[in-house]
């Protein structure tokens, strides 16, 4: 169990935030210098907020109110360092050992052997740091917070030092390590992918405020506002003008068209007629219709729209068109409206590269609406 | 050549030097390591004896262990006299050189990255058990330096010594205040030798140690 709730004050920053966890992987996403680091910092006790308080396990790491502040020492975490701190005067096994200074020899040995061996660095125990690879420091420097055997473990963008490909090896190891370890974790990213992979719960930070926490699945679905579905990085995030909404069904004008999106009973969003909402649809869930053929099942076809591709890029395995409405007025993304995400053989068998002119269709259920922030 | 002055200065300057580490290198941690209210009048005052005249050093050290002074008068209840004596020369070359052991650690304690302190703390270590196990084997290299710098302008301090402990030859007479003396004598060729014997041994010191361990100035 984990719950905060602080504030600090810092030349141009301020943090204010509240959220807590139950047993689970937490993840703090959010844009570069919103406050993730700093509430790490703060949950590890190497910052200390001006107030609020810090519940870890039912221990009171920080109150304000009742003057507590338990020094790193007394906390019991694990933490693992942005660019993770290696010392670099010390080899793999004493980085490893360095939090077990108090045990006996014997156990001490026995300890850091089998850290190595877990994490897949034994015969490296001589080497120092600056042997290493990135992925071998960032194990060791996860074996090191590890080895003590803490009740909270702290990761501080743990993957930022890697090249891609590594990366996505590693976040694998590292979820599933995590798992197996099974005691709270705190995760900082700026990257949604790796808040994904690892984490059940995410907590999306933005200048210094909570502005949604939430298990993974519904944040990704239902980002609590444009504000959240924009530092998510979602495309097709657009605004239209409410007509009707219901609690099944939401009517919203969109560039001259009718659009409709399913409504979620259970968060009973109901923006009166006229408000601006905004809301998204993932670049893939775009259909393009075949003008001579009708589809499989006609009643599937929803918000119907014409118009162009402007412009296609090939992202590898899948292409990219740039489509644009015809409708009076400026499109809404620049040059043009909507993204469009195509498998490389849907392009083909489709011939998209024969055919500038599609006619789209967009399925209830994969728009989502949110409120404008 | 008598080389009594020789000796002297060597092991004065190794206790000075001693000394200096002692009352320095916390004086250059709590400079690179805490924020505390007239922390910037400790940083300015412990440049002070590079700039304020050796005389004027040497007084005031003369007021404060002489026997009307605080610590003379303390320390002749115990029956230890440090005046004129190679104690006060030691004192003395240590309060001329210690501005170079605490810029030389301070700065290399500065250039510890924090994180790693910040780690050993989450990994339950002390502040002090950091500071041996982290700062210091870090910033040993600057450590180095400044100990050397230290122990050759110890070597040649000559004012604030001359002030406290005069130039009692056999007895607290240092190798700068021998060729003054000899100087004054007109023994030039005496003067001559123990100039070139100063010069070599501190540029063998400085070379070899910054070959050695490849310590920069």
């Amino acid at each position: 169990m984990l719950s905060l709730e602080i504030r600090k004050r810092l030349p141009g920053f301020s943090l204010d935030i509240e959220w807590s966890a139950s047993d689970e992987v937490v993840a703090l996403f959010g844009p570069s210098g919103a406050g993730k680091s700093l509430t790490l910092q703060c949950l590890a006790g190497l910052v200390r907020p001006d107030a609020g308080t810090i519940v870890v396990n039912g221990i009171e790491f920080f109150s304000s109110a009742r003057q507590i502040n338990l020094p790193p020492q007394a906390r019991r975490l694990g933490y693992v360092f942005q660019g993770y701190a290696l010392f670099p005067h010390l080899t793999v096994a004493e980085n490893v050992g360095f939090g077990l200074k108090n045990r006996p020899r014997l156990e001490r040995r026995r300890r850091i052997e089998e850290m190595l061996e877990r994490l897949g660095l034994a015969g490296l125990e001589g080497r120092y740091p600056r042997q290493l690879s990135g992925g071998q420091q960032q194990r060791v420097a996860v074996g090191r917070a590890l080895a003590v055997d803490p009740d909270l473990l702290l990761l501080d963008e743990p993957f930022s030092a890697l090249d891609v490909p590594l990366r996505r090896q590693l976040r694998e190891e590292l979820g599933v390590l995590i798992r197996e370890w099974g005691k709270v974790t705190v995760l900082v990213t700026h990257d949604l992918a790796e808040a994904y992979q690892i984490a059940d719960r995410v907590v999306v930070y933005e200048a210094g405020r909570v502005v949604q926490a939430a298990p993974k699945a519904e944040l990704l679905w239902q980002p609590a506002s444009e504000n959240v579905a924009r530092l998510m990085g979602l495309r097709n995030l657009l605004r239209g003008t409410v007509l009707k909404a219901t609690p099944e069904l939401i009517q919203f004008q969109w560039r001259g068209h009718t659009l409709e999106a399913v409504n979620s009973p259970a968060r009973a969003y109901l923006p009166s007629p006229g408000t601006a909402i905004a809301f998204f649809i993932r670049p893939e869930y775009v259909r393009l219709i075949k003008k001579d053929r009708p589809g499989p099942d006609p009643g599937h076809h929803m918000n119907l729209m014409d118009g162009h591709i402007v412009r296609e890029v090939d992202q590898g395995t899948t292409w990219t068109l740039l489509f644009r409405l015809d409708a009076a007025g400026e499109p809404n993304q620049g040059e043009y409206d909507l993204e469009i995400e195509l498998p490389k053989l849907v392009y083909e068998i489709l011939e998209v590269h024969r055919e500038r002119r599609w006619q789209i269709s967009m399925h209830r259920g994969s728009i989502q609406v949110l409120p404008t922030t | 050549m008598d080389l009594f002055p020789m000796v002297l200065s060597l092991r004065v300057s190794a206790l000075a030097t001693l000394l200096a580490f002692l009352v320095g290198v916390p004086l250059a941690w709590l400079l690179a390591r805490r924020r505390f209210r007239g922390r910037d009048v400790l940083e300015a005052a412990v440049v002070l004896p590079m700039i304020l005249p050796p005389t004027v050093l040497g007084y005031y050290l003369l007021v404060v262990l002489g026997s009307q002074g605080p610590i003379g008068r303390a320390l002749a209840v115990v029956g230890i006299d440090l005046v004129f004596t190679w104690k006060a020369a030691v004192i003395a070359a240590c309060l001329g050189a210690i501005p170079l052991l605490i810029k030389a650690a301070q700065a290399g304690f500065e250039s510890v990255d924090r994180t790693l302190e910040h780690a050993a703390r989450t990994l339950g270590r002390s502040e002090w058990s950091i500071f041996w196990s982290v700062t210091a084997p870090l910033a040993w290299r600057s450590l180095l330096a400044g100990g050397i710098l230290t122990y050759c302008r110890a070597l040649g301090d000559f004012g604030i010594t001359l002030m406290v402990a005069g130039s009692i030859p056999g007895k607290t007479q240092t190798i700068p205040l021998a060729i003054y003396d000899h100087v004054q004598a007109n023994e030039l060729s005496a003067a001559n030798g123990l100039a070139l014997l100063a010069v070599g041994f501190v540029l063998v010191l400085l070379l070899g140690v910054g070959r050695l361990a490849r310590v920069r100035f």
